[in-house]
C-alpha cells in the first residue's frame, strides 16, 4: 500500500493503482476519454492530464495522464488546478475542432467548459481553435484508439488497427476490406466515444 | 632547476598512435614519484607537424624538444633533465628551419580548434577492418573492463566521468546505468539508438561509417556493468554504407570473440543484432523505438514504467546514443578524471557537430564543451560563406531553437543552450544568413514535425498542424494581428500537453524564432513583407530601367516567359506570369533586378 | 580464432605496419577518405587515379588506403599523403588529375602541392 496526497486529501491505495482510480476512492472524477477500466491505459487522448506538484523532497513533474500514472508514496498530485484546468480545455478544444459534428464531443466540451460561447474571449487558442481554424474533412472519428485496442487487447482478434501517422492516421482493416478474423462482436462499435463506428446487417 | 617548468606533450593522433598516452601516464607517475607534480605542469597540445617524430615533448621554458619517446624513456628523462637539470641528449631532436608554406592543420580554424575523442580515430583506419580499430589501442578498454573492473567500478566510473546523453536529452549516463543495473528482470538489453532524425546531422553517421567498433565496444562494455546479454543497434535504414559497415564490424568481433559467448575467455556473454528503421522520425524516441523494435506502431508509451525497468519485451532495457556508446571506451581507458578534465562544470567531455548551411566550411567538428559558438561558426567554420551577414545559427534541429548573432558567445554546454531557448539536441548546427527568412525556417521545422507526428495524442497531431496552418498563412500573406502571440500560447499549450519529446519540443523553432526575430513576424504580418525576400506571396521582382542595359540574359533564361524587352532597351517583368525564381536576379550581371 | 586479452596486443603489433608508417617498410602511404561525403563527391575516381597512377609509375612501397569521412566534408574528395619521415599532408576537392599530380610531385620528386594542400600534421586527440 502506498500514501498520496490528491488536491489536499490523502488515500492509501494498493501499489498498482493508478493516480486516476486512487482519486476514484476518493470520489474524485477525472474527466477521460480513451481510457477504459478493462484496456491498459494508453495515455493518448490527454483528457485526464493532472499536475504532480512539489512535495518533501520532490520536485514537481508537470502534467501526466491519470489514467497511466502508477501512485507513489508521497506523491503530491492536483486534480484540477488552473493549470490543469486550462491544460483539459485546450485538449477538449482540440478534439471538437477535429470532430465538430459529433454531438458527443459537443457534450464532453461542455462538461469542461469549452464552447465557442463560453471560451473566454482572451483566450487567443480557444477563439482560434473554435472559429478560425480550418474545418476538417468529415469524420466523427478521433484517433482515441479504443477500437483498436479493445479488439487487440480484449476480444483477442486484432481485426483493425491504425495505419499511417500524424493527421494521416486512421483506423482500418488489412487491405481496407472486411478483416478476416473481425467476428462481429461490436465491442469497437460499443465503445467508440463518437459513434464513428456502426453495425450494419450484411445482405 | 629554478621557477616552474611546462612540458608539453602532443596530443595529435599521429602522436597516439605511437603510444603518446603511456607516455604522459608514465609522466605523471614518475613526476608524483619524484614529488615534482606541482613544479612540473604538462600541457597537452595540438600537432606542430613532426608526426615522424612523434610522440613528442617539448620541455619549456628552455625549449627543448624530445622525439620519439616510449614509456620507458620517461624514469630517466625526467631524474636526468628535471632532477638534475641535464637535458638527455640522445633522445633530443631539432626541429628543421624555415617552415613549410603549407600550414599546420593545428593552425587551421577548423582542424585547430577541434579535439577529437568519439572521433578519435578519424581518417587514420580502414571502418571495414578491426585488426586497423585495435592497432589503434581498440578493444583494450573493454579487456580491462571485462579483467579488472567489477561492473559497479565501470558505473562507478562512467557517474564521475560526467558523461551525459549526447542523444539530445543530455541525461547523465552513469545514472541511467545504474537505474538499469538495479533493475530486475532478465534478459537485459542494452541498445544503439542510431535513428538520427534531425535534419542536417550525421554525426552518428559518421561515426558508424568511420569507426563502428568504438560503438560495439561501448555496448559490450556497458552490457558489462548493466548485466545486459543481449544488444541491438537500432539503425534507421536511409544509411546504408552505415548498414554496411555495422555488420562487417559485428561479424569480425564475433570472429575474433570480442562478441558472442565467453568473451576473451572471461565467461562474459554478450551478442548483437541490427535493426533497421523503416522512415520514422518519431523513432528515435526511445519508448517509440522500443515499440518498433518489438513490432507495433512507433508512438511513444507512458513513463513510469521506464525503459531501465520495463523496456523491450517488458525486461530492463538501456538505450543510449551512438555517440554516448562511442566515449565508453575511451572514459575506461583513459579514466573518469580524464574525460571530466575537458569541458565545462556541468557538461564534460566534447561534442561532436554537424555544421551545415550558409558556413565556408561544412562539415563533422568535435570540440570540448564550453566551446562558443562564436568560435564554432567563424574559426572553425570559416565564416559565412559569400561575404554574407550572419543572421542565425539553429541548433537541435527540430526540437531545438534559432539563436541569433548577440548570443554567438553563448558556449555549448546543455544548460547554456537551454537558458537561451534552444537545446544541445544530438548536434546538428545549421547557420543561416541574410538571405533566410526566420518565419519560413519556423514553418519548415513545423511542417517536418507534422509530418513526423506519430498521430497519438491531440496536441501533437492536432496542435502543431494549426501552428503550421497559422504559420503558412503568414508566409502567404494572410497572417492576422494577434497571430504571434497566438502561437506563442498554442505552442505553450503543446509543450504542456504532448505525450512525448517530439511534441513537447515541436514548437521551440517557432517559439526562438518569435522570441529572436519577431520583428519579421510583424512585417510579414502588419506590412505584407518578406526582408529577406523569401516568401513568394510577399515578393515583388522588377527591373531598374535606368540599371538594365537590355543585355537579354533575363529574357533568355526565364523559364516562365515572364520578361519582355527587345535587346538593348531596358526589360520588364510581367507579373502575372512571374513565379518568382530569382533566376533573373542571379543572372543579371548589372545588379538591375530588385526583390522587395 | 577468439582472442584472449594477451591477444589484442600481439594483433596490435601484427597490425602496426599499417597503422603507423614509419613501422613498416612503405616509404609512402596514401589514404583516400570514403565517407558518404566522399564518395557522392567522386572519392571512388581518386582513388583509382592514385592506384591506377602509383602503378603506371611504377613505384615501389606506396601504399593506397581507405578510410571513412575526414570531417571537412565541403572539401571532399580529400587524401592524406604521408611520406616516411615527414608529417601527413591533407589534401582537399581533389579530382583524377589532382591525384595523378600528387603522385608525381609529391610521392615521386617529394614536394607537395601547395595548391590542394589543406594543412599538414595530425588532428587533435582528446
Amino acid at each position: 500500500m502506498v500514501t498520496l496526497t490528491i488536491d489536499g486529501q490523502p488515500v492509501e491505495v494498493p501499489e498498482d493503482f493508478t493516480v486516476l482510480r486512487a482519486a476514484k476512492t476518493l470520489g474524485i472524477t477525472i474527466p477521460t476519454l480513451c481510457y477504459n477500466s478493462h484496456l491498459k491505459p494508453y495515455g493518448g487522448c490527454r483528457v485526464c492530464l493532472v499536475e504532480v506538484t512539489p512535495s518533501g523532497g520532490r520536485t514537481g513533474g508537470g502534467l501526466v495522464p491519470a489514467c497511466a500514472y502508477p501512485v507513489q508514496e508521497g506523491l503530491c498530485i492536483e486534480t484540477d488546478s488552473e493549470r490543469v484546468l486550462q491544460a483539459r480545455r485546450f485538449v477538449v478544444a482540440l478534439l471538437l475542432a477535429s470532430a465538430p459534428e459529433a454531438p458527443e464531443m459537443q457534450e464532453l466540451a461542455a462538461s469542461v467548459g469549452v464552447s465557442a460561447e463560453t471560451f473566454d474571449k482572451t483566450d487567443a487558442v480557444g477563439q482560434y481553435l473554435l472559429r478560425r481554424a480550418a474545418k476538417p474533412p468529415s469524420t466523427r472519428c478521433i484517433k482515441c484508439g479504443l477500437c483498436v485496442r479493445v479488439c487487440d487487447e480484449f476480444v483477442g482478434m486484432s481485426a483493425t488497427t491504425f495505419t499511417q501517422r500524424g493527421t494521416d492516421r486512421k483506423v482500418t482493416t488489412p487491405f481496407g476490406k472486411i478483416s478476416p478474423t473481425c467476428i462481429g462482436c461490436g465491442a469497437c462499435a460499443y465503445l467508440c466515444p463518437t459513434h464513428a463506428i456502426t453495425i450494419e446487417p450484411a445482405e | 632547476m629554478s621557477g616552474s617548468t611546462t612540458i608539453m606533450l602532443c596530443a595529435g593522433t599521429s602522436c597516439t598512435t605511437n603510444r603518446c598516452v603511456a607516455v604522459r601516464e608514465a609522466l605523471e607517475q614518475e613526476l608524483a614519484q619524484q614529488g615534482l607534480q606541482d613544479s612540473v605542469e604538462i600541457v597537452d597540445t595540438g600537432c606542430h607537424g613532426f608526426c615522424a617524430h612523434g610522440p613528442i615533448m617539448t620541455v619549456q621554458p628552455e625549449g627543448i624538444f624530445y622525439q620519439r619517446l616510449t614509456a620507458s624513456d620517461v624514469p630517466r628523462l625526467v631524474s636526468e633533465h628535471l632532477v638534475k637539470g641535464q637535458p638527455v641528449r640522445d633522445l633530443m631532436y631539432t626541429p628543421p628551419e624555415g617552415g613549410p608554406t603549407i600550414p599546420k592543420l593545428s593552425d587551421i580554424g577548423f582542424f585547430g580548434k577541434q579535439r577529437l575523442i568519439a572521433l578519435a580515430n578519424r581518417g587514420l583506419i580502414n571502418p571495414e577492418s578491426i585488426d586497423e580499430y585495435i592497432g589503434r589501442g581498440g578493444y583494450d578498454a573493454l579487456a580491462t573492463a571485462l579483467t579488472q573492473l567489477t561492473p559497479e567500478d565501470i558505473v562507478k566510473e562512467i557517474k564521475s566521468s560526467g558523461l551525459r546523453g549526447r542523444g539530445g536529452a543530455g541525461f547523465p549516463t552513469g545514472l541511467k546505468w545504474e537505474f538499469c543495473k538495479a533493475a530486475m528482470g532478465s534478459p537485459k538489453y542494452v541498445i544503439c539508438n542510431a535513428d538520427e532524425g534531425d535534419p542536417g546531422a550525421f554525426m552518428d553517421r559518421s561515426i558508424i561509417e568511420s569507426d563502428p567498433h568504438a560503438v560495439l565496444e561501448g555496448m559490450a562494455i556497458g552490457a558489462h556493468a548493466i548485466g545486459a546479454s543481449q544488444g541491438i543497434v537500432y539503425l534507421r535504414d536511409e544509411y546504408p554504407l552505415a548498414l554496411q559497415r555495422v555488420n562487417i564490424a559485428i561479424e569480425q568481433a564475433r570472429e575474433y570473440g570480442l562478441i558472442g559467448e565467453n568473451i576473451l575467455g572471461t565467461g562474459f556473454s554478450f551478442d548483437l543484432t541490427v535493426n533497421r528503421g523503416a522512415g520514422a522520425f518519431v523513432c528515435g524516441e526511445e519508448t517509440s523505438l522500443i515499440n518498433s523494435l518489438e513490432g507495433a506502431m512507433p508512438e511513444p508509451r507512458t513513463r513510469p514504467p521506464f525503459p531501465a525497468q520495463c523496456g523491450y519485451n517488458g525486461k530492463p532495457t538501456n538505450i543510449n546514443n551512438v555517440e554516448t556508446w562511442a566515449n565508453i571506451p575511451h572514459i575506461i581507458a583513459r579514466g573518469s578524471a580524464w574525460f571530466a578534465s575537458i569541458g565545462t562544470a556541468s557538461s564534460k567531455g566534447t561534442k561532436v557537430f554537424s555544421i551545415v548551411g550558409k558556413l565556408r566550411n561544412t562539415g563533422l567538428i568535435e570540440v570540448p564543451m564550453g566551446t562558443t559558438l562564436r568560435d564554432i561558426v567563424f574559426d572553425i567554420g570559416g565564416g559565412v560563406m559569400n561575404g554574407k551577414a550572419f543572421k542565425a545559427i539553429q541548433t537541435g534541429g527540430p526540437s531545438g531553437g534559432c539563436l541569433p548573432a548577440a548570443l554567438l558567445d553563448t558556449p555549448v554546454d546543455y544548460e547554456s543552450l537551454r537558458k537561451a531557448g534552444a537545446i544541445m539536441g544530438s548536434g546538428g548546427l545549421i547557420v543561416m544568413d541574410e538571405s533566410t527568412c526566420m518565419v519560413e525556417v519556423a514553418r519548415f521545422f513545423l511542417s517536418f514535425t507534422q509530418g513526423e507526428s506519430c498521430g497519438k495524442c491531440p496536441p501533437c497531431r492536432e496542435g502543431t498542424r494549426h501552428m503550421l496552418n497559422i504559420l503558412t498563412d503568414i508566409t502567404e500573406g494572410k497572417g492576422e494581428p494577434g497571430d504571434i502571440e497566438l502561437l506563442e500560447e498554442m505552442g505553450a499549450a503543446i509543450k504542456e500537453t504532448a505525450v512525448c519529446g517530439l511534441g513537447n519540443t515541436a514548437p521551440n523553432p517557432v517559439l526562438t524564432t518569435i522570441r529572436y526575430f519577431r520583428d519579421e513576424y510583424e512585417a510579414h504580418i502588419n506590412d505584407r513583407r518578406c526582408t529577406a525576400c523569401v516568401c513568394k506571396a510577399l515578393i515583388t521582382y522588377s527591373i531598374t530601367a535606368d540599371m538594365c542595359t537590355g543585355c537579354h540574359a533575363c529574357f533568355k533564361n526565364c523559364p516562365t516567359q515572364a520578361i519582355v524587352g527587345q535587346v538593348k532597351t531596358p526589360h520588364e517583368i510581367t507579373q502575372s506570369k512571374c513565379v518568382k525564381c530569382g533566376m533573373c536576379k542571379t543572372i543579371c550581371k548589372f545588379d538591375a533586378v530588385r526583390c522587395e | 580464432m577468439k582472442l584472449r586479452p594477451e591477444d589484442i596486443e600481439t594483433v596490435r603489433e601484427k597490425i602496426r605496419s599499417v597503422t603507423a608508417l614509419r613501422d613498416s617498410d612503405d616509404r609512402a602511404r596514401i589514404t583516400v577518405h570514403m565517407g558518404t561525403c566522399g564518395v557522392a563527391s567522386g572519392a571512388q575516381a581518386v582513388l583509382d587515379a592514385f592506384t591506377a597512377a602509383i602503378a603506371d609509375s611504377n613505384l615501389e612501397g606506396v601504399s593506397v588506403m581507405t578510410s571513412g569521412c575526414a570531417g571537412l566534408c565541403s572539401s571532399e574528395p580529400m587524401a592524406t599523403v604521408e611520406l616516411q619521415g615527414h608529417p601527413p599532408v591533407k589534401y582537399g576537392n581533389l579530382d583524377a588529375d589532382k591525384a595523378r599530380r600528387i603522385v608525381r610531385e609529391h610521392v615521386t620528386d617529394g614536394k607537395p602541392l601547395d595548391d590542394c594542400a589543406i594543412g599538414i600534421g595530425s588532428e587533435r586527440g582528446g
